[in-house]
């Protein structure tokens, strides 16, 4: 929180006082405002999306014996280790041609299918820590399948549904590049994309960017510093039980 | 019943993508006839407003009917994405490129705009770095030159003369040691990004290699086992181990952090920049124009004159899918209209591609740039192929911490160089 | 939603790049990718940081460990930790760009011991590693998360029980947690793997650009050279299926090893650490790792 000129001349005095005009140079000079709620709308759809669509798979990969169950498995898996950079221009070009560049789902369905495997993972990983034995006797007490996944699972995946909760919207929050092929037009971008271009071609001006940086951290760091709480809470309860 | 939850999921799955689907049809981008899409990685920055309010306010008077849209694109990610609008077939109207390889690279996503700026040849300088093949394609902003700045302070304090710096590059090694005599570095030196070196053949080149040798170089036949070549990378060797440069090279980048290094007047000289930083303005925060000198490069080959290295820095160019290539070249015109470039140049502290801004106010390190400009000729590196201009950054590194000969280094550069 | 965009990418990567835009020209990108040096470079240096992945899951692991057995000040950790992983790479390089600095505080107070600067980032034996140990800080809070939460499924009494029957630290990690916890070890190795291996791009960019003397290039900086320096997509292309491959084979090699040990581990037993099972640690290949993985290979020779 220096000025650029302190930055430069010494770069480990401690300053005496937060400097205010950085921050509010950063917040003012991109528009920040029509960003963060961008950002807001696009992350809070696509991690609760996420959730979903994670816990249900997890509970159907992990204690439902189907067919094709494990290949479904290996193939979420392998969606796992795609790089980015392979898909990006293929992407791209899809989702121009769908209407969906510039569009507020498109970048949600990008988000979504980029770390829908890693949810999916986790999920499964920790729902087959669960005994099958408690599933056996909710079914037996008349439970239906969606009925065990609402009344049992969801409850019991509390401690793993917040911690992927938590890194799925590390994830988008923090994520550049997909947002910038996705959202090309100005009144579109995220809040990172907003925060990466005060850097600069040369980043010269280290002390804007990083007030810009631990602006735009603050939602996650609140969001994590309250839900691990509750992490903590369900660790002890899930112990309890198993 | 598993059946069951197996369709429930893909009634969510389904129902979430149509929910996708249909929400964007009403969140379709209104791509209406008259708006032009502008990429850049400048237009973000502060001392770009003004400049934008003038080149806008120009483009109005024109074609009032049509907005334009600027978009600023994070520098590192440019190049990537603007490979993926053009591999997609769709993206912005005009782009800003970087003069030479990177748009040399791309001109088939371009219009040639030479008739439409061909009013403008006269006023402007730069043109070189983005033509191909006899075709104009971009119109210059700034231009981007390699002078040596040096601290008169440093100077005074190590006993040299300020008003007259070295002329010749061994009285140049002579007053270095003078200079570490006095507790200060001879060169502020930045070879992170493998940068240094490029600015080093650049600003040494006009005295290091004879007119003719240059002129080959600049063509594209370069001789890469003449003696003269060779001297280009020995100075950088000497430099190195005389510790001549600041230390830690190879660690530091060059952006920012050899310029900080400079303006905070722990090392005599830099080569530095005429536009984006590292340039006068720059270093006029913390020197004052009285205390910042502009030498000439010391003559290393006996019978040479030094000359300023320079091309086209920046430029904007427009791309082949746009509707009307004439507008679209319209406000590449007012993008680089004397009052646009004017204010770019007050503000940035650039070095405009039009030269008939008046610098005077500038200080006298500006004004002895412009100056040389008439006799200035295309910077050596720019010539170079992005390829070999990257294996060149990181034998010099090899060169500074002594893992390679400058025998085995133009070697290495003369078969990258042909294949290229 | 993702494979099919992959197959265009993979098909894309048979196809010449420049005048040969569109042309089909088989193998020659991915003939030419084993001809560049640099590329060789970025392969072993995935290599390289294979070998590091156990050190990479050991850390968090233990930390959430102490967490768990709610050390003095967990509270206050348990916050901490995760702060490094909210920041951007960018400024996490940054800030050790300035610590490592040649002139900067870490070589100072090593002169105040008498020992000589170390340019840190410039030395290309070293440059990669310490890359790799930034980046490691500044994402293990993540694997913390997904560790804290894996202890969710730890049956308490089970640890009760080794603690009355006077268990050390040691001893309850090797026969209690890691084996109730083979699950979430699993899969932090596997997202840990393909963190390093393809987001680590925004620390090279600012603390290295790929050097000294290219000795810092990863696959995923080799691609973005080339994709939007050198304008080759069609071999950046090529370059990122080699990726996937490796990352598709070295994951589910893991995947199906971890599954493997985790079923034997029903039968209590040291199970040691799972990491040694990695093939490339199996091969005995890197003298230069930590002592602690040399104990886990012992541990296993003997079981």
């Amino acid at each position: 929180m220096k000025t650029r000129r302190d930055y430069i001349l010494d770069r480990f005095s401690v300053t005496d006082a937060l400097r205010w005009e950085n921050i509010s140079t950063a917040w003012n000079s991109v528009g920040m405002g029509r960003y963060f709620v961008n950002s807001f709308v696009v992350v809070t759809v696509s991690v609760l999306l996420l959730l979903l669509l994670g816990s249900m798979a997890g509970f159907a990969l992990s204690q439902l014996r189907f067919r094709g169950s494990s290949a479904l498995f290996l193939g979420c898996l392998a969606g796992l280790f795609i790089p980015f950079q392979v898909i990006m221009v293929p992407l791209a070009r899809i989702m121009a041609d769908t209407a969906l560049i510039d569009t507020y789902p498109g970048l949600i369905l990008v988000y979504v299918a980029q770390f829908l495997p890693f949810t999916v993972f986790l999920m499964t990983s920790y729902y087959r820590g669960i005994p099958p034995e408690i599933i056996d006797a909710a079914r037996i007490d008349g439970n239906t399948v969606y009925g065990v996944y609402r009344r049992i699972m969801l409850p019991l995946g509390t401690p793993a549904l917040l911690s992927v909760g938590i890194l799925d919207l590390l994830f988008c929050w923090n994520d550049v590049l997909m947002a910038l092929v996705m959202m090309p037009s100005a009144e579109n971008r995220t809040l990172m994309i907003g925060v990466t271009s005060l850097r600069g071609q040369y980043s010269d001006n280290i002390p804007t960017f990083a007030s810009g940086v631990l602006i735009a951290a603050i939602p996650v760091l609140l969001v994590y510093l309250f839900l691990q709480r509750q992490i903590a809470d369900g660790v002890a309860a899930g112990s309890t039980k198993g | 019943m598993r059946q069951r939850a197996m369709w429930s999921a893909v009634l969510v799955v389904g129902l979430a993508l149509a929910g996708c689907g249909s929400a964007s049809d009403s969140g379709k981008a209104t791509s209406s006839d008259s708006k032009l899409v502008v990429w850049d990685w400048k237009s973000g920055e502060a001392f770009a407003k003004s400049y934008l309010d003038k080149a806008k306010a120009d483009f109005k008077k024109k074609h009032p009917d049509v907005t334009v849209e600027f978009v600023a694109q994070p520098f590192d990610q440019y190049y990537t994405l603007l490979g993926a609008a053009i591999q997609a077939g769709k993206g912005p109207d005009v782009m800003l490129f970087n003069g030479g390889g990177q748009i040399r690279d791309r001109v088939d996503a371009l219009v040639p705009i030479t008739d439409y700026v061909a009013e403008d040849k006269q006023r402007l300088a730069g043109w070189e770095a983005f033509t191909k093949d006899g075709k104009v394609y971009a119109g210059p902003v700034t231009l981007q030159g390699y002078p040596i700045y040096y601290n008169k302070e440093v100077y005074r304090k190590a006993g040299l003369d300020p008003a007259t710096p070295a002329a010749t590059w061994d009285k140049f090694v002579a007053d270095c040691a003078a200079i570490a005599k006095a507790g200060a570095k001879c060169f502020a030196l930045g070879n992170k990004e493998g940068v240094g070196i490029q600015f080093w053949i650049s600003s040494l080149g006009s005295t290091t290699l004879t007119p003719q040798e240059y002129d080959a170089w600049i063509a594209g036949k370069r001789d890469w086992n003449s003696a003269n070549v060779k001297r280009l990378f020995q100075t950088w060797k000497e430099a190195g181990d005389k510790k001549m440069n600041s230390d830690g090279a190879n660690s530091t980048a060059m952006f920012n952090d050899s310029f900080a290094y400079f303006q905070s007047g722990k090392a005599a000289h830099v080569m530095g920049l005429m536009s984006d930083v590292g340039h006068w303005k720059d270093f006029n925060e913390f020197l004052t124009p009285e205390q910042l000198g502009v030498m000439k490069a010391p003559v290393v080959t006996a019978g040479t004159t030094p000359s300023m290295p320079y091309d086209g820095g920046i430029g904007y160019a427009v791309a082949k899918w746009t509707k009307d290539p004439k507008v679209a070249a319209d406000l590449v015109r007012s993008l680089t209209s004397a009052d646009a470039l004017k204010a770019f140049y007050a503000d940035a502290g650039a070095i405009a591609a039009d030269t008939t801004i008046d610098v005077s106010q500038g200080g006298p390190a500006v004004s002895t740039i412009v100056g040389e400009l008439k006799s200035g000729k295309p910077a050596l590196h720019v010539a170079l192929s992005s390829k070999t201009i990257d294996l060149m950054g990181r034998l010099s590194q090899q060169l500074l911490s002594g893992s390679i000969t400058v025998d085995e280094v133009v070697k290495q550069l003369a078969a990258s160089d042909q294949a290229g | 939603m993702r494979l099919y965009p992959l197959i265009l990418g993979v098909n894309f990567s048979f196809t010449g790049d420049g005048a040969q835009n569109g042309t089909a020209v088989g193998f020659g990108n991915y003939r030419e990718l084993f001809d560049d040096p640099l590329f060789r470079t970025a392969l072993s240096n995935v290599g390289l940081l294979v070998l590091l992945l156990p050190v990479a899951v050991a850390i968090p692991g233990l930390l959430a460990t102490f967490i768990y057995l709610k050390v003095p000040g967990h509270r206050f950790y348990r916050s901490v930790y995760f702060f490094p992983a909210v920041l951007s790479p960018v400024i996490v390089g940054a800030i050790f760009n300035l610590l490592l600095a040649f002139d900067g505080p870490l070589n100072a107070t090593l002169g105040s011991f008498g020992v000589s600067p170390v340019d840190w980032l410039g030395d290309p034996d070293l440059a990669m590693v310490i890359v790799a140990g930034v980046h490691i800080w500044a994402t293990f809070g993540m694997s913390l998360v997904v560790f804290l939460a894996g202890f969710a499924t730890l049956d308490a009494a089970l640890l009760d029980a080794a603690r009355m029957d006077g268990a050390s630290l040691r001893q309850v990690i090797r026969h209690v947690i890691i084996p109730s916890l083979s699950r979430t070890i699993q899969f932090v190795f596997v997202t840990t793997m393909i963190g390093m291996l393809t987001s680590m791009f925004g620390l090279l960019y600012v603390m290295t650009t790929g050097g000294p003397e290219g000795s810092t290039y990863l696959p995923e900086y080799y691609i973005w050279i080339q994709q939007g320096q050198m304008n080759r997509p069609a071999l950046a292309s090529a370059a990122s299926t080699i990726l996937f491959v490796i990352m598709l084979v070295v994951g589910l090699l893991q995947v199906k090893l971890l599954d493997a040990r985790g079923r034997r581990t029903d039968v209590p037993g040291p199970s040691g650490m799972v990491v040694g099972r990695h093939p490339h640690v199996t091969a005995r290949a890197g003298d230069d790792l930590p002592a602690a993985v040399h104990r886990q290979r012992r541990d296993e020779d003997a079981a």
